[in-house]
């Protein structure tokens, strides 16, 4: 039994294809892959997979992760080698490392904190934005309305965006950073904070990218890469089931 | 990416319909092919990726050198409308090239209510919905799949349209289009086997409803033949299937076994549209299966076939697939299992690996019925497979039955209610402590008379009383076990009346895609007044069409296509079955 750690890219090509969908192509390019895959017991058995914070359809990112549990050891590098010659474009396969030890399900519950890069094109200048931006900041509580379909019911953003900036523009593409919180005790979502700038109007067009999934419960929040850091020092230490 | 399709995608449902780039695609060089297909279906992308005929055709002319094919599938109504406000012309899955800018645009006729997407698709690529009316410069428009045995109400929207199977065909009709003046492309085209060029024959219509006579001009053949592929085990067949991000209707590998069907029920048109039956030998479908999994990824292997039990040696091979993909966690479907031959071992078999639904098809209640269609399946073979489905572990059945058959009356619906009643009562017995978990699905369709077949003069029973016999079922299946479906009457009308339609249904057809009509197989898309209107608009009514009794001895508007059962052979079964009912 081994558990590997995968974080990987949706790329351009792949942007449209919801969580699920990518759920499913991972499976199956592990499948073709032929990796010793374990699979679960029972009459519908399927692999032992989880994949990290979900990226909404029409997102690029480059911090996703998935778990994969396998029957037997198979070096991280050549996991991701052997991945990447089945993956289709727009997914790509970056590092992949080992957990030690053996877990029945990864979650990557710990995973609260998305960094997003965001581009406008066709919007206001950097300047603009960068004054917008400030005044949003210097609000107390920034409330949305969320719900859909179902009842809706307001919710407080400002303690979810953990940082936001403007750092960047080129002719009429303005580049910004944010830090938000995400994951099941309450997330904000880029675009929540786009609209919130009034962005996205008319023709302008707004590209989002995920750059980093971070746990915050480390002293200073660490890129993805290096959660298993902490993963790994925490086995054992009693660390509580999904 | 194009930024006209970037600010199209975030408001589109579904957007990775339109986005292609799945494991498997084929992508060429345009420049150095002598001909480029645009392979179409005209449905959404999830139910157009089930069809296995287009994965066929793709295959066979991406595996030549000098030929490419490319996919496009109908634009929902939330994308057709995002494109014509933008101006973008239809383009393919691959490399998005506009539709008008490929040599041929093949388009699947798959199934009556798909016709007005057949228009729309084409309107969306700035193609002239009708052959006539298209240029030097247009792509070819050229059709096929199982509505091709009647052709007559598409036939004005095509260059042409191939009667029966294309695995073969589809080489030859590549050498046409790869011609540059479109006029001896035509004339190539015309002289391909089993292919049908409208524009070379004339309609003489004789009289209300599909009545007349489709005739030569210019010395085309009088009968165009259906083509078929005589050996089913030589005949291309596609390993390396496209991988849909998408959940589609059918994600697995799909693995033809059988083609045809030796049952010969008299309602069925498979029979002519498919036959001879062949099959494919256990060697192949071995190899087919052992290249698709790992070429795909699937976990599931479907098998193919109008009767999969009716295949040679089923559990020969259900043993042998299990055997070798047991343990990899793949498992294997049956999806179209019949009561009659079904046996314990088989569905054990099944099992083993994965539980798949188990359909039956009793196609009515009593054994009268079942004569006159002749479904040879008798009560005692639904309860002996019902018998060993339970104690195999299966706890949910789905029941096929057909309502408005000819000569069918309303005790003959009733026992159908009696026969569902009876199996459920038997059902709880066998099932024990599992009864609790008891689900039987009873699916009811309307009988569509259908071309080439005994019952192809036989009228459709009137909409009210569809209804009325989907009122008597009501009444009597109301146990909590059992869920009742019907299809919707004007539906089953329509289906009928474009079914048997003619050139003049094809001019009701244009009418209603250009009153909006188009998707009308999705429920929330039909809408029937706007069908009546468009009849009308063409002049005719959709009664004479679907409604009517057809006399024996009027020439029918799709007599000019042979599929291999001669009129007077299908007129003997027909009076044979209806008891002198009919004149």
């Amino acid at each position: 039994m081994a558990q590997i750690i995968c974080r990987y890219r949706k790329g351009e090509e792949a942007r449209w294809i919801s969580h699920l969908d990518v759920k499913r192509t991972l499976e199956r390019a592990m499948r073709r892959a032929q990796l010793p895959l374990s699979l679960t017991e029972g009459h519908n058995p399927h692999l032992k997979l989880s994949l990290g914070p979900p990226l909404s359809v029409g997102i690029t990112g480059d911090a996703e992760l998935f778990a994969i549990h396998l029957d037997s050891a198979v070096a991280p590098d050549a996991l991701k080698e052997r991945l990447n010659a089945q993956l289709p474009p727009g997914l790509q396969a970056l590092e992949a490392w080992v957990v030690p030890g053996y877990r029945k399900k990864e979650t990557f519950g710990e995973v609260d904190v998305a960094e997003y890069r965001v581009t406008v094109r066709g919007g206001p200048s950097g300047e603009e934005l960068a004054v917008r931006v400030v005044e949003l900041l210097a609000r107390t509580e920034l409330i949305v309305q969320r719900g859909g379909d179902r009842p809706e019911r307001s919710v407080d953003l400002r303690p979810l965006v953990l940082t936001l900036s403007v750092t960047g523009s080129r002719d009429d593409e303005v580049e910004m950073r944010m830090r938000l919180k995400t994951g099941s005790h309450g997330g904000a979502r880029p675009q929540e904070i786009v609209e919130l700038l009034g962005l996205g109007e008319g023709d302008s067009m707004v590209c989002y990218h995920r750059t980093g999934l971070y746990a915050s419960a480390q002293e200073t929040a660490r890129p993805a890469a290096q959660v298993r850091r902490r993963w790994s020092h925490t086995r054992g230490s009693g660390r509580r089931p999904a | 990416m194009d930024s006209g399709l970037d600010v199209i995608l975030p408001r589109v449902q579904k957007p990775a319909r339109y986005t292609g780039g799945e494991w498997n695609a084929v992508h060429k060089d345009r420049g150095s092919m002598r001909a480029r297909f645009a392979l179409c279906y005209p449905d959404t992308y999830e139910v157009g990726m089930s069809h296995l005929g287009l994965q066929v055709l793709y295959h066979v002319l991406n595996s030549h050198p000098d030929f490419l094919a490319e996919r496009c599938f109908a634009p929902w109504p939330d994308m057709e409308q995002e494109l014509r406000s933008r101006g973008i012309p239809l383009f393919s899955l691959e490399s998005r090239t506009p539709l008008r800018d490929f040599d041929a645009i093949g388009i699947t006729l798959p199934y009556e209510l798909t016709y007005t997407n057949v228009l729309s698709m084409l309107d969306l690529a700035g193609v002239p919905v009708r052959a006539a009316d298209r240029a030097p410069g247009d792509p070819l428009v050229i059709g096929g799949g199982p509505g091709a045995v009647n052709p007559e109400p598409v036939a004005e929207f095509f260059d042409a349209i191939l009667i029966g199977e294309g695995e073969d065909a589809i080489l030859e009709i590549a050498e046409a289009a790869a011609l540059d003046d479109r006029a001896v492309a035509l004339e190539r085209l015309a002289q391909i086997e089993g292919m049908y060029v409208p524009s070379l024959y004339r309609y003489a219509p004789a009289g209300p409803g599909p009545r007349g006579a489709v005739t030569p001009v210019d010395g085309a053949p009088a009968r165009i033949p259906r083509r078929f592929v005589a050996d089913l085990d030589a005949a291309a067949f596609p390993t390396r299937q496209i991988v849909p991000f998408v959940e589609t209707v059918h994600s697995r590998v799909t693995l033809e076994i059988m083609r045809g069907c030796g049952r010969g029920c008299r309602f069925c048109q498979a029979r002519a549209a498919y036959a001879p039956k062949r099959h494919r030998s256990i060697e192949t479908i071995l190899r087919q299966a052992e290249e698709a999994v790992e070429a795909t990824g699937y976990d599931e292997i479907s098998l193919l076939a109008f009767t999969s039990v009716d295949y040679r040696d089923i559990e020969g091979l259900v043993s042998a697939l299990v055997e070798r993909f047991g343990d990899r966690g793949v498992g294997v479907a049956l999806p179209s299992l019949r009561v009659d031959a079904f046996s314990v071992s088989l569905a054990n078999k099944i099992q083993e690996v994965r539980k798949s639904g188990l359909t039956f098809a009793p196609e009515s209640g009593t054994q009268r019925l079942r004569d006159v269609i002749r479904k040879r399946v008798t009560e005692d073979d639904l309860f002996a497979a019902a018998d060993a489905a339970f104690s195999s572990g299966w706890n949910r059945l789905k029941l096929y039955f057909m309502i408005g058959l000819p000569t069918e009356t309303d005790e003959d619906v009733g026992a159908i209610g009696d026969l569902v009643n009876r199996l459920v009562a038997f059902a709880r017995g066998a099932l024990g402590s599992r009864r609790g978990r008891l689900q039987i699905g009873v699916s009811v369709s309307a009988f569509v008379p259908k071309p080439h077949t005994p019952f192809q003069w036989v009228a459709q029973d009137e909409m009210e009383t569809i209804a009325r016999k989907q009122r008597i079922l009501q009444q009597a299946l109301r146990d909590r076990a059992v869920k009742l479906s019907w299809t919707d009457p004007q539906v089953s009308a329509l289906e009928a009346a474009i079914s048997r339609g003619d050139r003049r249904v094809g001019r009701a057809i244009e009418a209603a895609w250009r009153m909006g009509c188009t998707f009308d197989a999705w429920s929330e898309r039909f809408d029937f007044g706007r069908w009546e209107r468009a009849f009308g608009e063409a002049g005719i009514e959709m009664r004479d069409y679907a409604n009517a009794a057809l006399p024996f001895d009027a020439p029918l508007a799709w007599d000019h296509v042979d599929c291999g059962n001669e009129k007077e052979a299908l007129r003997q079964e027909a009076e044979q079955a209806l008891g002198g009912e009919q004149s």
